[in-house]
């Protein structure tokens, strides 16, 4: 759905046409119809696409996608500071036990696939390809720790706001200082040493909270410091 | 120290169920490569039409084998023509109906299932062997909580992927259970990594990875080749 949304953003499918057969939509986007039929369907949900019957019937664009921005810029907006506070809390208490556990019973698969998630972070040159490189490491850590709920905790966590840490909007976050708190965490998982390893993560998330944080004063109430002057 | 007839009986049991796996694994790997190699006739790219039939295989796999959640096979990125699926898998979903898992094999795309980099495909790959890998949570692919039982597929004489099934733990737990509850004291099915897979009683949980050094500890190891399975007991 992503890859129709992007290409409806890129002006490859443009408001007002029919999209083509789903044969050749399958064949563009490389997936099955039972997957580009979910997405069609969501896309409609959403009010992009629309399906009309008849003679001159097909599926049709009807609306732009909003872009990524509009929507990171009005979360901003509409989330307070103490629901971002209260989203690091959560965060910090699944990412606590995860960190400890992987210590137990992560083995040096796990190390190794870890230390890779962790560079991609900082090889990745666009804010687009850091925020799911961000993810998969936190998801990753996890997958080590053994358990589907804690990973499902996760990638709820990430989904609500790695995005919005990544964005070049305002604020840049620097992947460098991200990467090398990753790559330590990954030594004292290695190590097994669960204090340390608890510690460097709550540090991680704190200082993440604090970018959102920095970034929702800046876009919400760089107006009011103006009018304050 | 012998183990005791009840341990000698459980370790027989869960190595005979497990070769069971195996062999079933084994087979489904050989019948698709005879079918692949009949399909090609010669060709060296696994296309569309090297796939026809295929999928009867791991189907009727799941048909025979309740104990499996999915089944199928894997192909090695360098055997395939560029347009194929590179994997042909079937999943047991709602109501018991067997239907095909579609993952997103884009590389870079954000849910990109890299399945040659994972254990049970890389294991295979490097050893030539039967393999098994888990428990582990298969994220991007089945979502689940899962062992994934491996074998090569050898089409032409060539490694051409990994024909596999996966096993949830859930479900694995009823069937090997009774097995290890007639052992008296503390014991636990572990893999070759020192990870549980199932334990009789709450010292030994699953996923958590056994720490040597406790002398009260002894291990049997399993009558499988080279999946590297053992039973611990109490001494």
């Amino acid at each position: 759905m992503d890859r129709i949304t992007k290409a409806i953003g890129l002006g490859l499918l443009k408001v007002g046409e029919r999209l083509p057969p789903e044969a050749a939509l399958s064949e563009m986007f490389g997936v099955g119809g039972a997957t580009l039929r979910e997405a069609l369907g969501e896309l409609r949900e959403r009010g992009i696409v629309e399906t009309r019957r008849g003679r001159s019937g097909g599926t049709f664009v009807v609306n732009q996608p909003r872009t990524q921005t509009d929507a990171i810029r009005d979360w901003f907006l509409s989330t307070s500071i103490s629901e971002i506070r209260d989203i690091g809390d959560e965060h910090s208490a699944i990412a606590a036990t995860t960190v400890r556990l992987a210590c137990e019973r992560a083995e040096a698969h796990d190390f190794e696939r870890l230390q890779e998630l962790a560079r991609a972070l900082v090889l990745a040159d666009t804010p687009e390809v850091r925020a799911p490189a961000d993810s998969r490491f936190h998801i990753e850590l996890a997958i080590a720790a053994q358990s589907p709920r804690l990973a499902n905790a996760e990638i709820r966590l990430q989904e609500e706001t790695v995005q919005q840490l990544w964005t070049p909007l305002a604020v840049i976050f620097d992947p460098e200082q991200a990467t090398a708190e990753h790559l330590e965490l990954v030594r004292a998982i290695a190590q097994d040493q669960p204090e340390k390893a608890q510690k460097l993560v709550l540090e991680h998330i704190r200082r993440n909270i604090f970018h959102l944080i920095d970034k929702k004063l800046t876009l919400g109430y760089a107006q009011s410091n103006q009018d304050g002057q | 120290m012998k183990p005791t007839a009840e341990v000698v009986h459980a370790a027989s049991a869960l190595s005979s169920w497990m070769s069971g796996v195996c062999t079933e694994v084994n087979k489904l790997s050989s019948d698709v490569a005879a079918l692949l190699e009949r399909n090609l006739a010669g060709k060296s790219k696994v296309d569309r039409a090297a796939l026809k039939g295929v999928d009867a295989y791991p189907r009727d796999f799941l048909t025979r084998n309740s104990y499996a959640a999915g089944a199928g096979t894997f192909f090695a990125v360098e055997t395939i023509d560029d347009k194929v699926p590179a994997l042909d898998w079937w999943a047991r979903k709602e109501y018991g109906t067997i239907g095909r898992l579609d993952l997103d094999m884009t590389p870079g795309s954000n849910r990109y299932y890299d399945y040659e980099k994972l254990p049970f495909f890389s294991t295979a790959a490097s050893t030539g062997e039967q393999s098994m890998w888990g428990p582990y949570v298969d994220f991007l692919g089945f979502e689940e909580y899962i062992l994934t039982f491996a074998a090569p597929l050898r089409v032409q004489d060539r490694f051409t992927g990994v024909t596999a099934c996966d096993i949830r733990i859930k479900d694995l737990e009823p069937l090997i259970m009774p097995t290890l509850r007639a052992i008296p004291g503390d014991a636990a099915l572990v893999n070759a990594s020192n990870r549980v897979i199932l334990g009789n009683s709450g010292s030994y949980l699953v996923g958590e990875r056994i720490k040597s050094g406790d002398s009260n500890q002894r291990r049997v190891a399993l009558d499988v080749p080279h999946l590297g399975l053992s039973l611990i007991y109490a001494a």
